[in-house]
């Protein structure tokens, strides 16, 4: 098939910009747990801020990603790279998925268990750590997995704000009005796609509690 | 359980620090997305790749100045071709001037200073707004600038590309400095139907760009800018300060390049693509080989 | 309406009481679930609290171990209140024995049994020791340290339970309930389990039940608990020919084999 000869012939740019690519689905997931998952954490333990966090996150996810990178470009030093903005961007989209599913997880741990562990004399953190992560991680690990392929969806559109990655491909595609080079973007991203919905997908299997 | 999760963190962590962006074995030439921009860049890359021991690989059709310049910025192309003046307004934010020589000097200073960029020897054209009318006008009322077209232009119809009716540096400018006036309001077309519409005389005056391979074409003729309104548009090549370091026999190349090209090559050049539909790399070849830039 | 004395509320010369209640009260969003609360459990002795539903008698469980924090009064863990206390230690001093059981299902039975041992710290080997010693006191084969609790029945998980609440051999036992969700047969096993288990380890344990009849059998006092009061106080021997209207209404809902209870028959 043409696409495909096109893409072995191009290889080292369709690494390069799947590499791209995946620096900012990386980046931006990986910021995304760092604050995400604490933040489910506190509002599993402290119902009262559940409202106003899960809210907030469910606001971002409604605003168009163009547009929300459009509200960014003004921000100093974030705002003059497009691939950091892009990154930052990619983020916040990804905060509502790992938020709520770190705060169903959390929840979702049996009361019992968690009662008897406080009344041996667990620490609280003991308690988060030894019993109640380890319990939630495959729920968690479910909204990571929906987080990452949204990202690696929403990154294609960067590439129109100059961020790189497997989207100019498409971009450039469009402007050239070649279907080749169009498909040499969306092909791989849809199998980044796919690799991760099933890797992490795998992965949580293996991490279900018993 | 804690085992895997540190594993797949640390398979994750490399995966990232593999991902930064480093071609120091080749030079990636990049070009916005129309004809004179890769007839450029392609020009590069062939003028690179004649003359040196790199490969260059190219990463054309991107969507406009700000996409180029953050490719570059990120390290993602090593070379593009700009134009003075879009850089000084579009990128630099500052107001335009109309001394060739100091905006040329400014905008590499200031690339240099803010973003490690430079900017190699201007290559001879300005692909600065053109007012354009046709050939047989010119010569029938003697017309050769625009302040002499300025008594003529009340009874012409105009048309314009949308970019320059907004822009304050557009038609507003113009009108103010050379004292215009048309009794009939100018036409917003399609930037590519203009200078046919000139042609087939549905108006008189068009604001199209000064390389545009149809002003031979069609015999039409540009109107000169006497009172300087127009900021100059020298075509330049925008260089990473990195990639000449790592690779100094580059601007050896593009210097190479300096005043090879003038108006009416690059119109010519454009035509070749535009016109006559021949491929872009062939005409960068023929222009290079007959300009003696290549073995 | 006070508690009426009886021999058994006398505490034994020169010994403080290993826990005690004193005029405690616990209000939650309006609701009284304990009001004037006055008990003392004394060392060796299995204190029963019975009563049905809402009677208060899993709160006063929680109050102990500070789960639950009383609206007034103190209560004292060997005659420290334990408001003053260190939480965590006070807690990994406690045995703890829920009907849920509530063991981790990630860890596996050996590490279920070992994790108060473990976050207090001791050496590996002597945690193995211990976690050996404690299934042959629950009578458990050596196998199942390393199997998972859903692959126990409800019965060996409960066993777990109780020797988890056992691992760093603690004074006191909580119990509440801890047999309410199991097959009388197996029911009926574990406590004489319970029984034998006492008669050579003599923890102080306040176990909760509405259960008049494992009351009889496990309790050496049983206290009778209404709607958030303490009724009274009496042995099984003196609970039976109770005159108190409500201890009678238990004797009469529990109907036949009461007395064999109270002699910790095990027929």
């Amino acid at each position: 098939m043409n696409v495909f000869r096109f893409m072995v012939q191009n290889h080292q740019q369709v690494l390069e910009l799947t590499a791209e690519h995946l620096r900012l689905v990386g980046f931006s997931t990986l910021f995304a747990m760092l604050i995400g998952i604490p933040l489910g954490i506190v509002i599993a333990h402290r119902p009262r801020f559940n409202q106003p966090v899960l809210a907030g996150a469910n606001i971002i996810q409604t605003i168009p990603s163009l547009a929300l990178f459009g509200f960014l470009l003004p921000l100093p030093w974030l705002g003059e790279r497009s691939d950091r903005l892009a990154i930052l961007a990619l983020t916040l989209y990804a905060l509502l998925p790992i938020i709520r599913n770190t705060y169903t997880g959390i929840k979702g741990v049996d009361a019992s268990v968690v009662e008897a562990g406080r009344g041996m004399g667990l620490t609280e953190s003991q308690l988060l750590f030894q019993v109640e992560l380890p319990l939630a991680v495959s729920v968690i690990l479910s909204g990571v997995r929906v987080a990452i392929v949204i990202s690696v969806g929403l990154a294609t559109i960067a590439a129109a704000i100059g961020a790189g990655g497997l989207g100019e491909f498409i971009f450039r595609g469009l402007a050239m009005v070649d279907n080749r080079v169009i498909l040499a973007g969306a092909i791989p991203a849809a199998l980044l796609a796919l690799l991760a919905d099933f890797g992490v997908g795998w992965l949580e299997k293996r991490l279900q509690p018993r | 359980m804690n085992r895997s999760v540190i594993l797949v963190l640390l398979v994750v962590a490399s995966l990232l620090a593999s991902c930064s962006p480093s071609h120091s074995d080749r030079i990636v030439v990049g070009s916005k997305n129309f004809t004179e921009s890769f007839l450029l860049a392609e020009i590069f890359a062939q003028l690179i790749e004649a003359n040196t021991h790199l490969k260059v690989e190219r990463r054309f059709y991107l969507a406009g100045t700000y996409i180029c310049q953050q490719a570059i910025l990120a390290g993602r192309i090593d070379l593009y071709p700009e134009y003075t003046g879009t850089a000084l307004t579009a990128i630099l934010k500052e107001n335009a001037g109309s001394d060739k020589q100091a905006v040329y000097h400014k905008v590499k200073r200031e690339y240099e200073r803010r973003f490690q960029l430079t900017l190699g020897p201007a290559m001879g054209f300005n692909d600065t707004f053109a007012m354009e009318i046709r050939g047989d006008d010119a010569r029938r009322l003697n017309l050769a600038t625009l302040s002499q077209a300025a008594a003529f232009i009340p009874h012409w119809r105009a048309g314009f590309g949308y970019e320059f009716m907004e822009r304050p540096d557009g038609y507003r400018g113009l009108a103010a400095t050379y004292g215009l006036h048309f009794e009939e309001p100018p036409r917003v077309m399609d930037l590519g139907l203009l200078a046919r519409a000139l042609k087939d005389h549905q108006i008189d005056l068009a604001a199209g760009n000064a390389t545009d391979g149809l002003i031979p074409a069609l015999g039409l003729v540009v109107l000169a800018d006497d009172r300087h309104y127009f900021p100059p548009y020298e075509a330049v090549p925008v260089i990473r300060e990195q990639s000449l370091q790592q690779h100094p026999e580059i601007a050896d190349v593009l210097g190479r390049l300096a005043d090879k090209i003038s108006d009416v090559e690059m119109q010519r050049l454009n035509y070749a693509v535009d016109g006559e539909h021949l491929d872009v790399k062939d005409v960068a070849r023929e222009f290079l080989k007959r300009k003696q830039l290549v073995p | 309406m006070e508690s009426p004395v009886s021999l058994a509320n006398v505490p034994t010369e020169g010994s403080i009481p290993v826990i005690e209640f004193r005029d405690v009260s616990y209000r939650v969003a309006g609701t009284v679930v304990l009001s004037g609360f006055n008990l003392q459990v004394q060392r060796g002795e299995t204190l029963v609290l019975l009563g049905r539903s809402g009677s208060g008698k899993t709160t006063s469980l929680k109050l102990v171990n500070r789960l639950v924090a009383p609206t007034a009064g103190k209560i004292l863990v060997k005659g420290v209140p334990n408001s003053e206390d260190d939480l965590i230690r006070l807690r990994r001093g406690i045995g703890y024995v829920i009907q849920e059981v509530g063991l981790f299902p990630h860890f596996t039975i050996e590490r279920n049994i070992g994790l108060v041992p473990k976050i207090e710290g001791w050496a590996p080997g002597k945690i193995r020791a211990r976690v050996e010693e404690l299934l042959k006191l629950i009578g458990l084969p050596q196998e199942i340290a390393v199997r998972y609790p859903h692959q126990l029945s409800g019965g060996q998980r409960q066993r777990v339970g109780v020797a988890r609440a056992l691992a760093a051999d603690p004074e006191i036992l909580l119990m509440d309930e801890p047999f309410g969700a199991l097959d009388p047969l197996t029911r009926d096993e574990l406590q004489r389990e319970f029984l034998l288990l006492q008669q050579r380890l003599h923890k102080t344990v306040l176990f909760v039940t509405h259960d008049l009849r494992e009351a009889m059998r496990l309790g050496s006092r049983i206290a009778l608990m209404e709607a958030g009061r303490l009724m009274t106080v009496l042995s099984p021997g003196e609970f039976l020919r109770s005159t108190d209207p409500m201890a009678s209404a238990y004797v009469r809902a529990f109907g036949e084999g009461l007395e064999s209870a109270a002699n910790r028959e095990t027929s």
